[in-house]
């Protein structure tokens, strides 16, 4: 039952992945797209260097921050939570601006680390604010107080070292502009957390009995607990660093996976990352050709969605 | 027993002094051209000015002090008065949308109807807050009363982030307008002149006198809903006047400086340390503090990096953020 749409979801994942190959500014036959793949072809520049690394990219960073935040939604069963919500993602964005504004000259493959290393220290903040036992709503508004301390900081930072930041703005609208072969390469090393991740759905099905329970089953429930939201923040962190903060991508995407499969996380987990890469590339496409050469920020569009959703959450939520 | 807190009227008139003294800084610190104190003095009464330094206070400072007051005074008393409306201590026109909503309005008119003009764009930044705001109450369960202050201010997130994501929508699709509404965005008041402050001031004139006017029925709300109702209150036309009132004071305001955030967060919560739960007294006193503030501020946002300026909204959102986690924090949700 579950699974029946399972092959729905990959399917709708292929036709984006062919469409957003062939529109955008210009667009491309279908016939034409794997000629262009051929060097000296006259659609390759297009086809190779642009469309193609952009493409695999947004589906990799939507499968890996939707994985965060139903790993986050999983542990601390909470609706409300996911990695951008709780200010992670603002926390990777201030670390990752701060290090562009003061090493102009640092090398930017540290910049996940970077990222890594901020948001870590949000989500340490958030534990030491909150403590495990909060109840929904105060976790939520105290993420979202420390989101909004991070924005102000990275506004700050942005007001006041002007001329060190034009990468940072470039990045910080959360977009796949410019996204190439290179950004590629940084998250690939990244994706190792999935096979991880995946590996924790049984124990984070039996966490949702409750802790006791899980516990007389054997799951160490903290450590469970830290390990998930460790793999979360990796996750988020390696995606914001090369995409900037896609906001409400991470909250939006387990919800619909759980209503089209429901709670199994052996099937969720693999299930969200497809929502989450369909959703990111829908948004992407989307953001291409609503009104070209002009380009949205994919994270506009994901907000644009994302915060309705929320809202519509936030009224169920008891 | 010798008490230590000051009558009212010697905590306003030591607010007043201060406010004075903050101005009288600012009409003349971080000056490219150097201005002097006593220069400050005889610009404000001496119309032909002899000398540049006077040129640069009288029309250039001075504007700039006086919409930074009535800005200042007329955001700490929307942020009384939604904290008074929805009984909720983290109330504020910045954290439940109504700045996000205000600048999706200016932001849209600004960029696609240009020529509507100046009062245009203001009515679009009330229009605008206003159905952010109404939104915030009716998704936030506002209306029911009641303990459920979390939600409230999440709906007011959610809003204002998706209003930021339309504004940004739309400053990117309608480029050539894009730099100015981008500063604006930021709320700085460099460029206030004596055109904004002619603008502002009989906007902000009824606004303060009708925060002052409905003041007294704010203590009656303090009681709860359905006290309030059985002392004569109407709960309706309150909550409605109320929320008119708030629309006012922050559409005229933002739209003339921009999106200044957490001064009416902050404030409110300054004032009633000063002059307890009294909305007759801790109002007017907020007012002024309030002033003071965006004045303080703005002075810092020209030396921050002087000779170039930083918005003084940014300065704000840097105490105000911080602020806005210890009243989570302290407050028991």
């Amino acid at each position: 039952m579950a699974t029946r749409s399972l092959p729905f979801l990959v399917l709708a994942m292929i036709g984006l992945l062919i469409a957003n190959l062939m529109f955008g500014a210009v667009s491309i036959p279908f016939k034409q797209i794997l000629d262009g793949l051929q060097i000296g072809n006259e659609h390759y520049f297009t086809v190779h260097e642009y469309r193609l690394p952009r493409t695999i990219l947004a589906m990799l960073v939507g499968a890996m921050m939707a994985l965060a935040g139903a790993l986050v939604q999983g542990v601390i069963r909470n609706p409300l939570a996911s990695p951008d919500v709780l200010g992670v993602s603002h926390g990777a964005g201030l670390a990752a601006v701060f290090y562009m504004t003061f090493f102009p000259n640092a090398d930017i493959s540290w910049l996940p680390a970077v990222a890594l290393v901020g948001s870590l220290v949000a989500a340490l903040m958030l534990w030491w604010l909150c403590g495990s036992h909060s109840s929904t709503i105060k976790l939520a508004i105290t993420g979202v107080a420390l989101a909004a301390l991070y924005a102000s900081c990275i506004d700050f930072l942005m007001l006041v070292k002007p001329l060190e930041i034009n990468n940072a703005l470039l990045w910080l609208t959360g977009s796949l502009w410019g996204r190439g072969w290179n950004q590629l390469a940084m998250l690939l090393p990244w994706l190792l957390l999935i096979p991880f991740a995946l590996w924790l759905a049984k124990p984070l099905n039996l966490i949702h009995l409750g802790d006791d329970s899980a516990i007389s089953l054997g799951i160490k429930a903290n450590k469970l607990r830290l390990t998930s939201l460790a793999i979360a923040v990796g996750l988020t962190a390696s995606c914001v660093a090369i995409c900037g903060p896609i906001g409400f991508l991470g909250l939006v995407a387990p919800h619909l996976t759980r209503k089209l499969v429901g709670g199994r996380h052996q099937i969720l987990l693999p299930a969200t990352m497809l929502v989450g890469a369909i959703l990111l590339l829908l948004a992407d496409l989307v953001a291409r050709t609503i009104d070209p050469p002009i380009e949205l920020p994919a994270g506009i569009m994901t907000a644009i969605i994302g915060a309705p959703y929320f809202l519509w959450l936030l009224l169920r939520t008891k | 027993m010798i008490s230590l807190r000051f009558s009212f009227f010697a905590q306003c008139l030591l607010l007043l002094l201060l406010l004075f003294a903050c101005s009288w800084i600012s009409l003349f610190s971080w000056s490219v051209i150097t201005v002097t104190p006593a220069d400050a003095l005889h610009a404000l009464y001496n119309m032909n000015q002899d000398s540049i330094a006077q040129h640069i206070v009288h029309d250039l400072r001075l504007p700039r002090v006086l919409v930074g007051i009535m800005v200042g005074a007329n955001l700490a008393a929307a942020g009384v008065i939604m904290q008074g409306l929805t009984q909720n201590p983290l109330a504020s026109p910045s954290v439940l949308g109504i700045n996000a909503g205000a600048a999706l309005g200016m932001a849209s008119v600004s960029t696609i109807a240009p020529w509507f003009g100046l009062l245009g764009s203001s009515i679009a930044a009330i229009i605008g807050g206003g159905i952010a705001w109404a939104f915030v109450m009716l998704l936030g369960s506002a209306w029911r009363g009641g303990n459920e202050h979390g939600r409230l201010v999440l709906a007011g997130v959610a809003i204002s982030a998706l209003c930021a994501a339309l504004t940004k929508a739309v400053i990117i699709i309608a480029e050539d307008q894009a730099a100015g509404v981008l500063t604006w965005l930021a709320g700085s008041l460099t460029d206030a002149r004596w055109q904004t402050f002619d603008s502002l001031w009989p906007v902000c004139l009824i606004g303060l006198l009708g925060a002052m006017l409905i003041a007294p029925t704010l203590n009656l709300l303090q009681l709860g809903d359905d006290n309030a109702r059985n002392l004569g209150v109407s709960l309706m036309w309150v909550k409605l006047g109320g929320s008119f009132l708030v629309l006012l004071l922050v559409g005229s305001a933002i739209s003339s400086v921009g999106a200044i955030g957490f001064v009416g967060l902050l404030v409110p919560h300054m004032a009633r340390m000063l002059a307890g739960q009294d909305h007759r007294k801790f109002l007017p006193i907020a007012m002024i503090l309030g002033a003071c503030l965006v004045v303080l501020s703005d002075t810092v946002s020209r030396g921050i990096i002087y000779p170039a300026e930083t918005p003084a909204g940014a300065i704000l959102a840097l105490i105000g953020a911080p602020f806005f986690i210890y009243l989570v924090r302290k407050r028991t949700l």
